[in-house]
């Protein structure tokens, strides 16, 4: 036993997803070595847990796998599991007497170990036990049928077939492959995250005064989608549509884009393509195909005199409406040339008049409620970049009463081939 | 009219024929012995068949990668390592199973094109021969008057060295199968055949521990639990798989987001369509020629297609887009505006500084002694020849591009990255040359 639990204590060390691995661990030796091995073993493996841990914590985790770990043995004989592997003959016999066991004995230890571990968070956080519980469960639940096959396939291995702790190595080195990919896909990820903020970046490098405002933007979609309770991934869609609604701005002409004085018809529908140019430039990313819907949409108005489809009420897609506020809220709380920042306060009263004619009310509330929740600074900007003269902001909610009350323009958005587009086909010709 | 091109062996075909010999002579040898395959072994081999052609249909394919079926390999594997208990399958010769797995692959093949989906005939022959390789080697070849296979049956208290044994025989298998592909696709890429092993053999390690140790595993259990062995274990594998794929997912959408990042001068119209693209597709192919490893080239292939991400901050578009007419000064600064761009994102600092060196002069290694990455000096040529050809391979065009790049020689560009240059376009102009006779 003392060799069961040494041999294992290397192959529980110090890893991102060691709960697994000592989760199939406790199981197996919960059938080889009994309740009282398994204690021991679990007590051990974490023991030997390196790193900084509070001693506090060191003492609850060992108290609780090696509580788990008896929890199951003792489960596993309840249910009737064979404690004497070895004499179990043909699979068959295998799969009633030990397998079965097995798996009841993991839905046990799945259930103790939520049960602990939301105890503990009830004591120390205060965080109510039993929703605490049923999440757990629901998060880890499905991975414990895993467990539970790959713990039996342990137990198979070790006993029965003979090959004692050299199975350990077998079972655990498909493991450790998935493992080690699964943590490839965190960094890769990660990096994706970051490049993705490139692509902002580049169009803040093109348009300097609007830096940050994506960020901003993204920050309060994100909050407004947590005040109206939406999943987890429909709330990264939203706050990733937040952070990118600007990008086809990339394709408007930096002279339109820096302009000083107010912009022509043409180049205001110039400018308002970049909705529809920023889904084309992201439409070939799978990844953002559930964000796309709200770029396109993000200066439609509740009353349907948006751009570009005119699309009025719940027509227009829900993460779209979110931005539109959120859009909307940081513009006025960001300095302008032609305007000081305005307070908070003042910023929601303008929100709230404007909610049911160009905004969502259900997302203007949803603003307030996030607004109690997440302290908020207007973004101030020193005299000196507004000595320069400059047009309306396109976010400002006085730029889209504008065009709503410009029907003309409307249609010539909708209708309109992107100029730009056209141009630099022309361009293309001529080579 | 076909162009022969000298006494050039190809790996492709050579997988090829030494699959379908292996084919032939299992089928030779297993014809006399069919009546074995009786009873609870015919089942045994069966299903073993169905998890091959099962594996099959369930393929992973990873950007960068070839496709290819870690459980058809795994099952494949397990049933050459199987022992059937009462010694029925130990008698089983390996032409019997080979042929077995052989049929059960081209089935699995033939499902999947039947699909519609892509069936590689040479990464299913190089796998067809690995797994000869460890069959022959388990229990075929007399090791001290015994097979290995017969041996096992004598160690009974002694599985785990059964256990190393069968993990050997199987890595021998994945061993041969990573060199076949690994020729093949150094011949395919035109890249230095060490090098292009050595990256398969990196790229494939951790899937493959994973699928050699399933085979071993399965073949180990199977003592215990007969064919349930077979599904039970193939759990872990799967969950591997899971994890793999997920992973592939990811590079793919990374591909595609570095794809619009590359896109966006193209779209704000300041480069003309497509010149990232051509751009990056020309450098990867010189660094391949250069025999860079398969890590240098992913960044060499991001810095090309980024390269022109700094003009996003100019004002007015270049005239052309062709940054090569700009003024050397304006020039390094797109190439620091885009660096920084690049360099803000804190995962692609690789990729900025090839990005911010890429306008260097070559003299400044010659006369100063500066150390400028290979990948930059590469982007300079490629970047150079499309600015000059127009995008337009072949003809006046290109001839053209050549002699003003010739005329910068030492001074402008690296000797070795030009002839590099030269010799991949030497070779895209015959291979277009051969579909036109």
């Amino acid at each position: 036993m003392g060799l069961v639990s040494w041999s294992w204590r290397e192959s529980n060390v110090g890893h991102r997803v060691q709960f697994s691995f000592t989760s199939i661990v406790l199981l197996a030796s919960a059938v080889i070595v009994g309740p009282v091995g398994a204690a021991a073993v679990g007590a051990a493996s974490s023991l030997v847990q390196t790193g900084r841990v509070k001693p506090s914590v060191r003492v609850f985790n060992v108290g609780m796998i090696s509580c788990v770990g008896s929890i199951a043995g003792l489960v596993y004989i309840y249910a009737g599991g064979s404690q004497a592997v070895e004499t179990v003959d043909g699979p068959s016999a295998l799969l009633i007497t030990v397998g079965i066991p097995v798996m009841v004995a993991e839905v046990a230890q799945c259930v103790a170990n939520a049960v602990l571990l939301a105890g503990v968070m009830r004591v120390a956080n205060g965080i109510p036990m039993r929703g605490q519980v049923g999440k757990l469960l629901e998060t880890t639940g499905p991975a414990y049928i895993g467990y539970g096959i790959i713990g039996f396939l342990f137990v198979v291995l070790w006993i029965p077939a003979k090959v004692g702790w050299f199975s350990a190595v077998l079972v655990l080195a498909p493991l450790f492959v998935a493992r080690w990919a699964f943590v490839q896909y965190g960094d890769e990820l990660r990096a994706h995250e970051r490049t993705l903020n490139a692509l902002v970046t580049a169009v803040e490098t093109k348009d300097p005064k609007s830096a940050g405002h994506s960020a901003r933007v993204a920050d309060l979609c994100e909050w407004i989608a947590e005040s109206l309770s939406l999943g987890s991934q429909e709330l990264q869609d939203v706050r990733t549509a937040g952070m990118l609604h600007d990008l086809g701005k990339v394709a408007v002409p930096s002279r339109v884009l820096r302009s000083s004085r107010d912009l022509s018809d043409d180049e205001l529908v110039l400018f308002a393509s970049h909705t529809t140019i920023g889904v084309e430039m992201l439409s070939d990313i799978d990844f953002l195909k559930g964000s796309l819907d709200g770029i396109a949409h993000h200066h439609e108005r509740f009353d349907g005199h948006g751009h570009p489809d005119g699309l009025a009420g719940k027509q227009i897609p829900l993460a779209a409406r979110i931005i539109a506020v959120a859009d909307a809220f940081d513009a006025l709380t960001t300095t302008r040339a032609y305007r000081p920042s305005l307070p908070v306060p003042d910023a929601l009263i303008e929100i709230e008049q404007r909610a049911g004619r160009q905004l969502d009310p259900e997302m203007v509330g949803a603003l307030v409620r996030a607004l109690h929740r997440h302290e908020w600074a207007p973004t101030v900007h020193e005299e000196g970049m507004l000595t320069r003269g400059a047009a309306v902001d396109h976010d400002d909610p006085e730029a889209s009463d504008f065009l709503a009350s410009r029907q003309d323009l409307r249609v010539r958005i909708a209708h309109e081939p992107h100029p730009h587009t056209s141009m630099s086909q022309t361009a293309r010709r001529a080579r | 009219m076909k162009d022969f091109r000298g006494p050039t062996i190809s790996a492709y075909w050579i997988t090829l024929m030494a699959a379908c010999a292996i084919v032939v002579g299992a089928a030779w040898w297993s014809i006399d012995n069919l009546d074995l395959l009786r009873g609870q072994t015919l089942a045994l081999v069966l299903s073993f068949m169905l998890a091959i052609v099962l594996g099959e249909t369930a393929r992973l394919s990873i950007v960068g990668r070839r496709d290819t079926a870690p459980i058809s390999t795994a099952a494949a594997l397990a049933l050459t390592l199987t022992s059937l208990s009462p010694g029925d399958m130990a008698m089983l010769s390996s032409s019997i199973i080979v042929a077995a797995i052989a049929v059960a692959m081209a089935i699995g093949g033939l499902v999947q094109r039947l699909r519609g989906k892509p069936f590689g005939l040479a990464d299913a022959a190089a796998r067809l021969v690995g797994v000869s390789v460890a069959c022959v080697l388990y229990r075929q070849v007399p090791f001290d008057h015994r097979t290995l296979l017969e041996w096992q049956s004598t160690w009974d208290d002694r599985r785990w060295l059964v256990a190393v044994v069968m993990l050997v025989a199987s890595s021998m298998a994945m061993l041969v199968q990573l060199l076949l592909e690994g020729a093949m696709s150094a011949q395919r890429d035109h890249a230095s055949l060490l090098r292009t092993i050595a990256d398969e053999v990196r790229a494939a390690f951790g899937l493959t521990t994973a699928l050699v140790t399933t085979g071993a595993l399965i073949g180990l259990a199977e003592y215990a639990l007969s064919i349930v062995a077979l599904p039970l274990f193939l759990v872990p594998l799967l969950l591997t798989q899971f994890a793999v794929r997920r992973y592939g997912s990811i590079r793919e959408t990374y591909r595609q987001t570095i794809g619009a990042l590359s896109s966006l001068t193209d779209r704000a119209g300041y480069t003309p369509a497509g010149h990232a693209a051509r751009v990056a597709e020309l450098a990867v192919a010189m660094g391949r020629d250069l025999g860079m490893p398969q890590r240098e080239i992913l960044e060499l292939e991001r810095a090309a297609l980024l390269h022109d991400l700094g003009q996003i901050a100019l004002r007015e578009p270049i005239p052309g887009g062709a940054t090569l007419l700009a003024a050397p000064a304006d020039q390094q600064r797109i190439a620091h505006d885009g660096a920084e761009i690049v360099r803000r994102t804190g995962v692609l600092d690789t990729v900025a500084s090839i990005l911010e060196a890429q306008t260097s002069p070559y003299r400044q290694v010659r006369e100063f002694g500066e150390d400028l990455p290979v990948p930059s000096r590469i982007i300079k040529v490629a970047n150079a020849f499309d600015d000059l050809s127009g995008g337009v391979r072949g003809g006046d065009g290109e001839s053209r591009a050549m002699e003003r790049i010739h005329l910068g020689l030492g001074y402008e560009y690296d000797p070795r990255v030009v002839d590099s240059l030269s010799r991949v376009l030497a070779r895209t102009s015959r291979a277009a040359a051969i579909p036109a006779s």
